[in-house]
């Protein structure tokens, strides 16, 4: 009978394992072959290592880009600062105008935060590379979601941190808030900023599920870049400048009284009704306000999940579909072909095969829009400068203005070599190899490059040069001067966007606009200006001296002419310097090239 | 054809090429085997002008590649192990362009971007963007473009990889036949077989040093074993026996 009972007890045991329910067993076994599930730490790890190692890599890096947040979070908070301190003084409708701008400023970040978020929910939901990755791994959805979700509202909330947090540490030092006004904005914060996440992350996945995702993204891409640029030309028509003279303050105080009552339904409105009474600006409830704003981002984490958990491999197989044209491809290249025929050979080639990777590229035409905007709101500008007020000095300020105004336009032409010139060596990618196989020489590439670029841009700076002085009422004498002396400018500026373009390469990224803002732009950025201010500075006794003889007829001796003429060479010297040392820099880089 | 000259490259203390010196003849089918990260693809790529090399050169067809590049580059079509192409282009787009790098006269380019598309399957999707294509079509149509201008010498990094059987079958018959219209070929590749079928000669590299070269039987013969039991070793085990069997997985 011992033995009896010695048999019974693993088969008791076996029952007792047999009869544990299905999903804990389950659990159990898979646990034990697997491990706990990858934490949210895990899955973001190669994110925050590559972070890490990016940090390491260049210590140049950080300590640039950190310098240029803090003189924006500078320049931002002295703007906030001061527009409080003057509503500040209106002591019957103070209240009210903080109020209001605090509603406008919640209103503007969530517009933005909501297309910014359905465009990165794209790119880290369904187009990043790594997600085959962890779909094959054991992985649940849940867990994918709350990864990519919290990788989302990151690279999404990046602006409103720039922007936001000096503006609420403004309203924090005018109204003399105490510790309870800045924990309140934090606590604010984080439901705010998960709202219109969890919105895009839904709409995304709506989109994607109907376009394929390629046509979701160029859609949204372009529709981006219309929506900022129609924000951008917007807010210059409501000539923020006005700001900067006290009627000016009390024109755009008067527009914030005329705008109703917030909708007490959105959450731009609990947020500022969380953070007005911590102000002490007016009585409310911020602790109700704020459960509100946390319930309602909870519920719609929790839908996006649902929605991701039940829908994602579908959405993510629709992703994977490309676009099928066709022989609608076709015409756009023999089209170009045709138009580029005068040209040599090889600039021909590659000009042509540029143009039409460049026209299918909605990433390059969203940044096309922005730049249309920024050329309208550039020589908007100029008719709206306060200049021509009959006095007997209006025609040297138009003159000044006009000398400025050379400066300018070589500013608004190197930010669009930013877009256009520093990525074109990055866009060629890992297709670079085509280009250095083939029997061409590597100056031809750069040639090639140098006039794609430089003639549009040049013919940019130059209708501005001429549709602004036009404006400003510029002698035609001088606007032929300010022609001819853009035009070297622009060819250095042009050389200097391909050797940065060419030694801060980014091959990982079909996405223009990423690439204009990385760490080798902003150097690029930099070095271009420091130019353009040098041969402004070189330039302007010589320029100057030309205007007061105009005016005064003062003498001009033969030691001016002479000075004037070697601050001409200076000035030339230095744009040829620029360009040719630039242009070999490039050189020595594209031969480098390892894509 | 190939002349490599004493070429070197060095990645800081790491030397992944070394010394190679010896010469491949016009018109032979050349096997450049070894292990992941022996060299091979850095060798192609300084042979293609693609790295500059520490020191020595490569003469393609007698342009020596570091002083008379474009001459050399012209005579080679070259298809690399990933052969990235423009995803906005079509393949016939790309074809075209590539052509045109190689200066191929307009109506020969007509003719010969229809010739190679059929060939290789690609004539439905000729008008579609390459970022539609499948990896095998990628790889079809890269191979394609390497083939545009008719190139005396064909510079081939594992272009097996990624081929389904009948692409890999047709690109084995399509060897054949360049080979025997005397292109040269300079053959990098993993797949043994298909070295042992297509090669006449054999260079195998192991830690950037030439360790091995000669026809399969001379392989056999003077490297593996003098004994009369080598002579019916596969590719495989020649192979194995100059690189070790360090890294199989049992």
């Amino acid at each position: 009978m011992a033995g009896q009972g010695d048999a019974a007890a693993p088969i008791a045991a076996a029952r007792e394992k047999v009869a544990t329910p299905g999903a804990s067993l389950a659990r159990a076994s898979r646990e034990s072959r697997l491990g706990p599930p990858a934490s949210l730490v895990w899955l973001l790890l190669p994110r925050l290592l590559a972070a890490r190692n990016a940090l390491r890599r260049g210590r140049m890096r950080p300590l640039v880009l950190g310098t240029l947040t803090l003189g924006f979070w500078a320049g931002t908070f002295f703007a906030f600062e001061r527009t409080l301190a003057y509503f500040q003084s209106l002591a019957a409708i103070g209240p009210i105008l903080t109020q209001r701008l605090l509603f406008l400023l919640f209103l503007s970040f969530f517009g933005v935060l909501l297309l910014s978020n359905v465009v990165t929910a794209l790119t880290t939901f369904y187009r990043a590379a790594d997600v085959n990755l962890l779909l094959a791994a054991p992985v649940d959805f849940r867990r994918l979601h709350l990864a990519r979700f919290v990788e989302t509202l990151a690279t999404s909330s990046w602006m409103v941190l720039l922007f936001g947090l000096p503006a609420f540490l403004a309203y924090g030092v005018v109204y003399r808030a105490g510790p309870e006004f800045y924990a309140g904005t934090l606590a604010a914060l984080v439901p705010f900023l998960v709202i219109p996440a969890a919105i895009g992350v839904m709409v995304t996945t709506a989109i994607v599920l109907i376009f394929p995702a390629r046509g979701a993204r160029d859609a949204m891409l372009l529709a981006s870049g219309v929506l900022s640029a129609l924000a951008y030309v917007a807010f210059r028509l409501l000539r923020p400048e006005r700001l900067a003279s006290p009627t000016g303050l009390a024109g755009f105080a008067a527009f914030l009284a005329d705008i109703g009552e917030p909708s007490p339904y959105l959450p731009t409105t609990w947020a500022g009704e969380v953070l007005l009474p911590l102000l002490r600006a007016r009585p409310g409830e911020p602790l109700f306000h704020l459960a509100l704003l946390a319930s309602t981002a909870g519920v719609l984490y929790l839908a996006s999940a649902a929605v991701v958990e039940r829908l994602f491999l579908i959405a993510w197989s629709r992703a994977q579909q490309g676009r099928f044209r066709g022989a609608r491809e076709r015409p756009l290249s023999r089209w170009l072909a045709r138009l580029t025929r005068p040209l040599p050979h090889a600039p021909r080639l590659i000009l042509t095969k540029d143009l039409t990777v460049f026209l299918r590229d909605a990433g390059q035409w969203s940044q096309l829009v922005l730049l249309l905007a920024l050329i309208v709101v550039y020589v908007y500008n100029f008719t709206a400068l306060p200049i021509d007020d009959g006095s007997p000095l209006a025609a040297t300020i138009r003159e000044v203005a006009s000398f400025c105004n050379l400066g300018l336009a070589a500013f608004v032409v190197t930010s669009v070599a930013v877009r256009f010139v520093y990525p074109s060596i990055s866009l060629e990618g890992r297709s670079w190899w085509v280009l250095r196989s083939a029997p061409v020489r590597l100056t031809t590439i750069w040639w090639s490059k140098f006039w794609i670029a430089f003639l549009p841009l040049a013919g940019l700076g130059e209708v501005l040069i001429v549709l602004t002085d036009h404006f400003l009422g510029v002698s035609t004498t001088l606007t032929l001067v300010f022609m001819a002396t853009l035009l070297p400018t622009i060819a250095a500026v042009v050389s200097l966007g391909l050797a940065f373009g060419a030694a801060y390469p980014n091959f990982d990224s079909q996405n223009p606009a990423q690439i204009a803002t990385s760490f080798g732009a902003v150097i690029y950025m930099v070095t271009s200006l420091g130019l353009i201010a040098a041969i402004v500075a070189m330039l302007a006794w010589p320029i100057s001296r030309v205007f007061w003889h105009a005016i005064a007829r003062p003498p001009i001796g033969d030691r001016e002419i002479a000075a004037s003429g070697l601050a001409f060479l200076a000035a030339a010297s230095l744009t040829a310097a620029a360009f040719e040392l630039a242009r070999r820099a490039a050189l020595r880089s594209m031969a480098q090239l390892q894509p | 054809m190939i002349r490599f000259v004493k070429l070197r490259k060095s990645f800081g203390a790491l030397r992944a090429v070394d010394d190679l010196d010896f010469a491949i003849e016009t018109g032979e089918v050349f096997g450049f085997l070894g292990r992941n990260g022996a060299g091979k693809t850095t060798t192609i790529r300084m042979m293609m002008g693609l790295l500059a090399p520490t020191s020595g050169t490569v003469i393609l067809g007698g342009h020596d590649i570091r002083r008379e590049p474009e001459a050399a580059k012209a005579l080679a079509g070259f298809l690399p192990d990933h052969p990235f192409l423009y995803d906005r282009l079509t393949g016939e787009e790309l074809l075209r362009f590539v052509g045109g790098l190689y200066r191929v006269d307009r109506r020969e380019l007509d003719r010969r971007t229809h010739e190679l598309l059929e060939e290789f399957g690609l004539e439905p999707r000729a008008g579609e963007l390459i970022e539609t294509y499948s990896h095998g079509m990628k790889q079809r149509l890269a191979l394609a473009a390497a083939l545009v201008h008719r190139p005396r010498l064909l510079v081939l990094d594992e272009p097996m990889v990624g081929m389904d059987p009948q692409g890999a079958l047709a690109l084995r018959r399509r060897l054949g036949d360049l080979a025997a219209s005397g292109v040269t070929i300079f053959l990098s590749t993993h797949s043994l077989d298909v070295a042992e079928e297509l090669c006449g000669r054999i260079g195998i590299i192991d830690r950037g040093r030439l360790i091995a070269l000669g026809s399969l039987e001379e392989l056999r013969r003077e490297h593996v074993s003098p004994s009369p039991a080598a002579n019916g070793l596969s590719l495989e085990e020649v192979f194995l026996g100059f690189t070790g069997t360090a890294g199989i997985v049992a």
